[in-house]
């Protein structure tokens, strides 16, 4: 289930599968159209107690090229016209670039028809779902993607839920994904799951409480996400230009454009 | 003759070319069933070859899509019904996708599926296997045995032999008819009914654990202690399991759920309180010798 | 599946043959026996205040030989876009014959003239290099699309034979990307600033690429193609030729082979 197949950070990007060892296996070697690249980038979502929050950055590259410095990874899915000023949930996707604009229009599409038909919105748990099953029907040719979709659940709580490139799928609080994954999601455990943290003066050793779960408020949030990208900037390639921060709320889906470092 | 004239006289926007089939069933044929069983295939000779060649990372460290593996669980037999318990970690070559998995899937409020492999193929096809219960259930007005449920499974699996699905499920329930059942599915196609197993990555060091201290006139008490500690004994030992305990007992009624609780509190309870992995020091101080 | 602890849940090799590294190979050239055979080299583009400039050398080579010279790589699409091609000649002329049914088709069936500007141009163009990549079966050329979105504003954007996708102020297929990006980002690194370049800036900026496409790309040539797209129209001339060279700095060079000065 490997979710987020991240390169591990000493591999260096994950630009092309140029280390796969050459040494053919049969006499007879054919070669062949790979239809896979990896457009590198990094994408996280946390949620809160009312609001979730989806960021990616908007650098699009190919090996050691930068083609755009801005190409969004996040989308509003599911809104009834093209600028989707009414959806309700969002998407981010993450690898190869292609697979992930497909999928995103499939899933919106699917999300549209389900509006017309029923006349609501799709839940996010339901869309959460379908996004696994629309993965999985390429179980044999998978997208090449990392996708993480946000929401309000039922109860008006923020809700994210992130998916491996076959479609296994977890709801979390909050999740890396992509080029950086590895350098963010431990800082994530830290600060928002609270890994690792105690109580000053709870005990000694074994006997140290663990400091409290509780959901974090949006504007630390917000900085929390900046810091992240800031820090992977610092140590990825693939990542940098522009930080896109989407915030769901009950009141409706606000952008954000922050910049990040553009060496 | 005429077809060929109609092929080469049309124009060339009208010919599909931008769409997938998969793609237009989403648009126009939206209300068929979404787990149903068509499956996008890479148009080569040898799909199941080019699979393996994209996410193997054990042959291939650097193949593009990785799908964990790692795992530890188990399930057993006793007198009071099944306990089934495991981890809840997802390894993708050596970094920890997820220390939250929750392997253990709710089929049905008395039948339980473990997860150990690909974790969507075991969560697609146990949701599947899931809708073939309740359409059992509905049919024929009673609820399906465990052995025909996992029968279905397996005769599921077994047509997608060789195309690189991965799972080894365990199925655990218990009918009127069966009392407490237990069988182990595998990907290969493999349905084996039994008492006790442990499936994946840890399983060698869950069963020296189970095998020594397994009875079948274990109190409940017992066996739920029982299928926590060897799934701590395979986190201990198996690098690609950990995070928590997931740990339930399927009774006649139905499966109750005890808990899904850290590993690292009950390693230090185990040892310290009850005096077991004395391997491991609890010192934290540079022990002088 | 392999049972081993190591290897658990892995594919057996008696069952699924020997791991076949051949598949996940890169897309490098010379690579396929699906390749391109008589290619195309750069194109750049860049946005200006009023519209997009394009150009592309004339020159189709195959393999290190300039085999044919007087190749247009640049296409108008209705007489209010242009779409250049890099990569390979024959599937750039398989995509002009369907863009070609495609605009008569258009005008035939819309009732008020051309419905598909740059934008819907560029998203049809990177559906079918999908559908195809999907297809294993590949359209091996790298686009651009220049021309205008639906309020009237330069529309430029890029699709690859993959269907990857990207838009920017300039853009550069090819060894362009490496030469002619750096210097048009120089002068256009935002869209802010592209919004300011008149016609004329933008012009000489896309010249002086073609000069240095010229220099350092030895697949390129210096008879090329180049367009201007605005509200007005496509304005294409076919047969431009560089101007103004100089190799004055060549006997500046030194450090390739053996000097002794």
């Amino acid at each position: 289930m490997a979710m987020f197949s991240q390169n591990p950070v000493l591999n260096g990007p994950n630009y092309s599968f140029a280390e796969v060892p050459r040494d053919r296996v049969d006499g007879l070697r054919e070669h062949r159209f790979n239809p896979y690249t990896d457009n590198g980038g990094s994408t996280l979502a946390i949620t809160g107690a009312d609001f979730a929050i989806v960021a990616g950055d908007t650098r699009l590259t190919s090996g050691y090229s930068i083609n755009t410095r801005y190409a969004p990874k996040v989308f509003k899915i599911g809104g009834t016209n093209s600028n989707q000023s009414d959806a309700t949930l969002l998407l981010s996707v993450v690898g190869y670039a292609a697979d992930g604009e497909a999928l995103k229009e499939r899933l919106d599409a699917v999300c549209k028809m389900y509006r017309y038909r029923h006349n609501k919105p799709m839940s996010v748990n339901a869309c959460a779902k379908r996004l696994s099953t629309i993965l999985y029907q390429k179980r044999f040719f998978p997208y090449y993607v990392h996708a993480i979709l946000a929401g309000l659940d039922e109860e008006g709580k923020g809700a994210v839920y992130s998916y491996d490139p076959v479609g296994s799928y977890e709801r979390e609080q909050c999740r890396a994904a992509g080029a950086a994954a590895s350098l963010i999601m431990p800082f994530l455990d830290n600060q928002v799951n609270f890994k690792n943290q105690y109580q000053p003066g709870s005990g000694e050793g074994h006997a140290l409480a663990e400091r409290e779960k509780a959901p974090l408020p949006r504007e630390e949030v917000e900085i929390l996400v900046k810091d992240a990208f800031d820090s992977a900037v610092e140590r990825h390639i693939e990542v940098g230009d522009g930080l896109q921060m989407m915030i769901i709320t009950s009141s409706g889906i606000e952008e954000k454009l922050l910049p990040l470092k553009k060496d | 003759m005429d077809t060929l004239v109609a092929r080469y006289s049309r124009p060339a926007a009208h010919q599909n070319e931008t769409f997938g089939a998969d793609q237009d069933e989403d648009l126009f044929n939206d209300m068929a069933p979404t787990l149903s069983l068509k499956f996008a295939m890479p148009p080569v000779a040898q799909p199941s070859a080019w699979l393996r060649a994209a996410t193997d990372d054990r042959s291939n460290p650097a193949c593009p899509i990785k799908i964990a593996h790692g795992t530890t669980t188990l399930a057993f037999r006793f007198q009071g019904g099944i306990i089934v318990a495991t981890d809840s970690r997802a390894t993708a070559g050596n970094w920890i996708a997820s220390q939250t998995v929750k392997k253990v899937i709710e089929i049905n409020n008395c039948l339980l599926g473990t997860m150990a492999g690909g974790a969507a193929d075991c969560q697609y096809w146990l949701a599947w296997l899931g809708m073939q219960c309740r359409l059992h259930e509905l049919r024929h007005k009673r609820r399906i045995s465990v052995a025909a449920a996992s029968k279905i499974l397996a005769n599921l699996v077994y047509q997608y032999k060789g195309m690189g699905l991965s799972m080894g499920t365990m199925c655990a329930g218990v009918t009127k008819e069966e009392g407490p059942a237990l069988y182990y599915i595998d990907s290969d196609g493999t349905r084996l009914p039994g008492n006790l197993f442990c499936v994946g990555s840890g399983q060698t060091f869950a069963y020296g654990v189970l095998d020594a201290e397994y009875r079948y006139d274990l109190t409940e008490e017992e066996a739920l202690a029982l299928g926590s500690r060897s799934i701590l004994a395979a986190t201990h030992r198996d690098a690609y399991s950990g995070g928590f305990i997931n740990l339930y007992h399927v009774k006649e009624d139905g499966w109750v759920k005890h808990g899904f609780s850290d590993t690292n509190p009950i390693f230090w309870k185990t040892k310290l309180e009850k005096g077991e992995f004395t391997n491991v020091t609890s010192q934290f101080e540079r022990i002088e010798r | 599946m392999d049972h081993r602890p190591q290897q658990w849940g892995r594919p057996r090799d008696d069952v699924y043959g020997a791991y076949d590294a051949s598949y996940m190979q890169n897309n490098g050239p010379n690579q396929h026996t699906q390749q391109p055979i008589v290619t195309g080299t750069s194109v750049v583009a860049i946005k200006f205040k009023d519209g997009v400039v394009i150009a592309a050398d004339n020159l189709a080579s195959y393999g290190s030989l300039a085999r044919f010279t007087n190749v247009k790589r640049l296409r108008t699409f209705a007489g209010t876009s242009v779409v250049g091609f890099g990569g390979d000649v024959s599937d750039m002329q398989y995509l002009d014959r369907h863009l070609n049914e495609l605009a008569i088709d258009e005008a035939y069936t819309s009732e008020a003239g051309h419905t598909l500007n740059g934008r819907n141009l560029h998203k049809y163009l990177s559906k079918l290099l999908y559908h195809r990549r999907s297809k294993f079966d590949p359209l091996w050329n790298h686009l651009l699309v220049a021309g205008l979105d639906e309020d009237d504003k330069p529309f430029l954007a890029a699709a690859d034979l993959l269907g990857t996708t990207f838009t920017s102020p300039s853009l550069a297929t090819g060894f362009g990307s490496v030469l002619a990006q750096p210097i048009m980002r120089r002068y256009a690194p935002d869209e802010e600033s592209a919004a300011k370049l008149t016609k004329e800036e933008a012009v000489d900026i896309i010249k002086e690429c073609m000069k240095v496409l010229f220099y350092r790309d030895a697949r390129s040539m210096d008879e090329y193609s180049i367009a201007v797209v605005t509200k007005e129209g496509v304005e294409l001339k076919e047969n431009e030729k560089l101007e103004k060279q100089s190799w004055a700095f060549a006997d500046r060079i030194k450090g390739y082979g053996t000097q002794t000065v």
